[in-house]
């Protein structure tokens, strides 16, 4: 985990899965930029844009990642990790601002 | 038994050959080909960010292309003389729907066909295949038009120190592989049963997928509309706004 020019970093290995990996950048608490990373595979491959796209604008907290990551999640298939690893990647990430 | 083309003895760049690929998934006629890369060079995962995976100034020394995928998964080195690459075009009904199994089910052939050269390779999940608890090969599908592709990588023989150079491998991502550096990770061919040429195993692997799959195969070569629509196809490959897209 690191913090480079206000952008977050962070990783997260999924046991037994892939890893996953975010660049993240918050103004106050809501989320302004958001790059999800790593070897994991996610069908159809550029429906990843509309993950990150789909939360600029989302307040950093569990309950609201989770809203707008559930429908996104219902319509792509997931391989080498769970929607809950992406949700725990990004709320790990956002820690970094703390330290 | 049903019959697919079959491609072999081909060498390209790295963006030629990844055009190629994607050429044949968009036509769709069931086909298997074995190809290798020259120069060297690295495939990075569709999702990958390349400064992350990949030491660019590393394979400037070495002159190794970098090309994005468009399947998924993590950055394999392609040795110009160490690594042999299959590729299978084949109708999304062909292979189980579940993306996890349909991995194990088109690695069999693999598996087969190492068997044959004595080789105890099995599979591991997710779309991996070890021998003695080591990788030996790794395999990326993706899905579209109605068709599958999954292409993958053979390590034939191995140079871990440069492999390890050129590619950015943190202690995360083996963190669950119960082993101390990335470089007890891999093995090779020759590492197992000594030198061996490159057609023999080809024509081993072709066996392997011939038995597994109920397959047989007919050699070809691309044709003229294929060759024709690589030059476009290549484009994108070679441009900084695809590989570095992440």
């Amino acid at each position: 985990m690191s913090k480079e020019n206000g952008i977050l970093r962070g990783e997260l290995k999924v046991i037994g899965g892939k890893l996953l990996k975010c660049q993240l950048a918050l103004q106050k608490d809501i989320i302004i930029s958001l790059k999800i990373t790593g070897d994991f595979f996610l069908y159809p491959e550029e429906k990843i844009t509309d993950l990150e796209t789909c939360l600029l604008g989302c307040r950093i907290n569990l309950k609201d990642i989770q809203s707008k990551l559930t429908p996104f999640f219902q319509h792509v298939e997931l391989v080498g990790a769970d929607p809950q690893d992406f949700i725990n990647l990004i709320i790990l990430t956002s820690k970094e601002k703390k330290k | 038994m049903e019959k697919w083309r079959l491609l072999i003895h081909q060498t390209h760049d790295a963006y030629t050959n990844m055009s190629i690929d994607e050429i044949l998934l968009k036509n769709g006629t069931p086909t298997l080909r074995f190809y290798q890369w020259s120069p060297s060079a690295i495939s990075i995962g569709y999702f990958q960010g390349i400064r992350e995976e990949v030491n660019l100034k590393a394979c400037k020394e070495e002159k190794i292309d970098v090309v994005r995928r468009i399947t998924g998964g993590g950055a394999v080195y392609h040795d110009e003389k160490g690594d042999i690459t299959y590729s299978i075009i084949a109708p999304i009904d062909f292979v189980p729907s579940n993306i996890q199994e349909s991995y194990e089910y088109l690695c069999t052939g693999l598996i087969k066909g190492l068997h044959l050269l004595g080789v105890p390779a099995c599979f591991s999940p997710i779309n991996d295949i070890h021998i003695n608890h080591k990788k030996i090969s790794g395999s990326a599908q993706t899905r579209r038009y109605g068709h599958v592709l999954q292409h993958g990588t053979l390590l034939c023989s191995l140079n871990p120190d440069l492999m390890f150079r050129l590619l950015r491998i943190t202690q995360e991502k083996i963190k669950d592989k119960y082993i101390k550096n990335v470089k007890e990770r891999v093995t090779s061919l020759e590492t197992i049963i000594g030198p061996i040429e490159k057609d023999k195993i080809i024509e081993s692997l072709i066996i392997g997928f011939k038995k597994t799959l109920q397959i047989d195969f007919t050699h070809c070569e691309l044709t003229p509309e294929e060759l024709s629509s690589i030059p476009k196809i290549r484009k994108k490959y070679v441009q900084r706004k695809w590989n570095f897209k992440r």
